[in-house]
């Protein structure tokens, strides 16, 4: 347990770089030539219209997919693959259905093989934070939509990953668990130097989260805006909503 | 529940049934009914609980159960392992299928009990063989369903033990694995089936014991009691091993949604 916090209070968020990259599936490009830089540490929100490419771009970030042209570097070494550093959280269903809340949790550490006692401490102690107490020893299909993702939270983040994709995370979710996530996530993010890219397509949502919002759309960025440096959210707002 | 149950006289209901079918038999055997088909060469069910009885008795009874049993297991034991380990492989690997998928589907359609001239050829002693042929019996429909299994997981679950930093070790261990267990077991009951069918075939045709043997011998003396008796037992047998492997299926696929789950 010791060693995992001191690991996180070490770890720095990373930071990406992509360079004219292209992306798509076959002869299908979905975003063509984007500059984009992701700051190390920072909360960026990719908004964009269904279909325009924020999947897409996340899975590149965590190595699935291999941009059709361009680099993509993490920190300063190119995305070739996937890597634990940079840990993903789905929309919905990315729990292992015959793992239980906790031996879900701890497989990341499993990976790592770290010892059976730090990994269930560790794991314990993410439950408490995401309060999952009574759900310990569930499976994921005795949970709401609201727990599953509590739990691929606290999965993503027990192994201290230094960038942390999320995609739609609360997108299946009613308004009010959605806002009930967002500040267990807000409380999360408080306490870890990580990355974060956060996908959605709520402005709303992006506005309350993002140190910045990078708005995605006619295969490229239309335009990235600092919200953390600007006070008039309804302007922000608007300004997002027309790039849409 | 989808094909619904019979709620509390499911059991009242089975029980009745099997009655029925034997109050039937015996009626018929008893009265030597000759219709169409003749029944009063067959035995009635007190010449085959008296052949039971005595069966039961001799040593040469068990060793022929077990004899049949340890041939079944090998064979189906190892169709499981080779099965599992190529289904996965063909499910997985481009170059696995590009390899074997050619050579399976040309030996696929053939029966395995059509092989007993070529395992009596191929192997040193009948024992071989035989535990060769119920392992080829099984082995298909375990492969395939294993292979089936293997294409139709969700893709997320590996993308997210890869982005957890699992490698390809850790996504056959932690995703496929237990995730194609359903279809495996789907696979193993069927197998289990057909490898009863080739065990039971190949003691007819070249054992020198087991139950299959006993059971065509029993009729070349024209003792036909003790052929109901064999028959009895074969069913009885094939009966617990397929009700083993449902129940282990079962036991270890708790997490699949109710409706997946199978029930008897
Ligand atoms: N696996 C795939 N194969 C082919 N086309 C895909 C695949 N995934 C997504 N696409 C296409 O790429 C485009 C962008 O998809 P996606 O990145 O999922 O958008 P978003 O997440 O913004 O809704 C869509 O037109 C979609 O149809
Ligand atoms: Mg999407």
């Amino acid at each position: 347990m010791t060693t995992l916090v001191r690991a996180e209070q070490e770890q720095t968020g990373l930071g990406f770089t992509l360079e004219r990259v292209s992306l798509g599936y076959g002869r299908d490009l979905v975003v063509q030539e984007i500059d984009l830089r992701v700051v190390p540490g920072e909360v960026l929100v990719v908004v964009g219209a269904s279909g325009s490419g924020k999947s897409t771009l996340l899975r590149a970030l965590a190595g699935l997919l291999t941009p059709v042209s361009g680099r993509i570097l993490a920190g300063d070494a190119d995305v070739a693959g996937t890597s634990g550093e940079r840990a993903m959280v789905f929309q919905d269903d990315g729990l292992l259905p015959w793992r239980s809340v906790r031996r879900n949790i701890e497989l990341p550490l499993r990976i790592r093989k770290v010892g059976r006692r730090e990994r269930a401490a560790a794991a314990h102690a993410w439950i408490e934070r995401v309060g999952l107490n009574e759900a310990e020893d569930k499976l994921p299909r005795e949970l709401s939509g609201g727990m599953r993702q509590r739990v691929q939270l606290a999965r993503a983040l027990v192994a201290s990953p230094r960038a942390v994709l999320m995609d739609e995370p609360f997108g299946a979710l009613d308004a009010q668990t959605r806002a009930q996530m967002q500040r267990v996530l807000l409380d999360v993010l408080r306490d870890t130097r990580a990355t974060v890219v956060f996908v959605t397509h709520d402005v709303d949502e992006a506005l309350l989260l993002a140190d910045r919002v990078a708005v995605l759309g006619g295969h490229g960025v239309r335009t990235v805006l600092d919200v953390r440096g600007t006070a008039d959210r309804a302007s922000l707002r608007d300004r997002i909503l027309k790039e849409l | 529940m989808k094909g619904g149950r019979g709620g509390r006289w499911s059991w009242p209901v089975r029980v009745a049934s099997v009655l029925v079918a034997a109050g039937l038999w015996q009626v018929l055997t008893a009265t030597d009914a000759r219709l169409w088909l003749r029944f009063d060469r067959l035995p009635t069910l007190d010449e085959i609980a008296a052949e039971a009885a005595r069966q039961l008795a001799t040593p040469v009874y068990v060793l022929d159960l077990l004899q049949s049993l340890i041939r079944i297991l090998t064979g189906f034991g190892l169709a499981t392992v080779a099965g599992v380990a190529a289904g996965v492989a063909l499910g997985r690997s481009a170059r696995t299928r590009d390899v074997l998928l050619p050579l399976l589907e040309v030996v696929r359609p053939i029966p395995a009990i059509a092989l007993v001239p070529v395992a009596i050829l191929l192997f040193p002693t009948d024992e071989q063989g035989i535990v060769f042929i119920t392992f080829v019996a099984a082995f298909f429909p375990i492969a395939v369903s294993t292979r089936h299994a293997v294409r139709a997981l969700p893709t997320l679950f590996e993308d997210a033990v890869r982005t957890l930093g699992g490698a390809r070790r850790h996504v056959l261990w932690h995703v496929v694995l237990p995730g194609i267990l359903p279809g495996v077991f789907g696979g193993l009951s069927v197998g289990i089936g057909v490898a009863w069918i080739c065990v039971i075939s190949a003691e007819m045709i070249s054992g020198e014991f087991g139950v299959g043997y006993r059971t065509w011998q029993a009729y070349t003396l024209v003792d036909y009691p003790a052929v109901i008796v064999g028959m009895a037992t074969i069913g009885l047998l094939g009966w617990l091993t397929s009700a083993a492997v449902e129940l282990v299926g079962r036991r270890i696929t708790r997490w699949l949604p109710r409706g997946e789950r199978t029930t008897t």
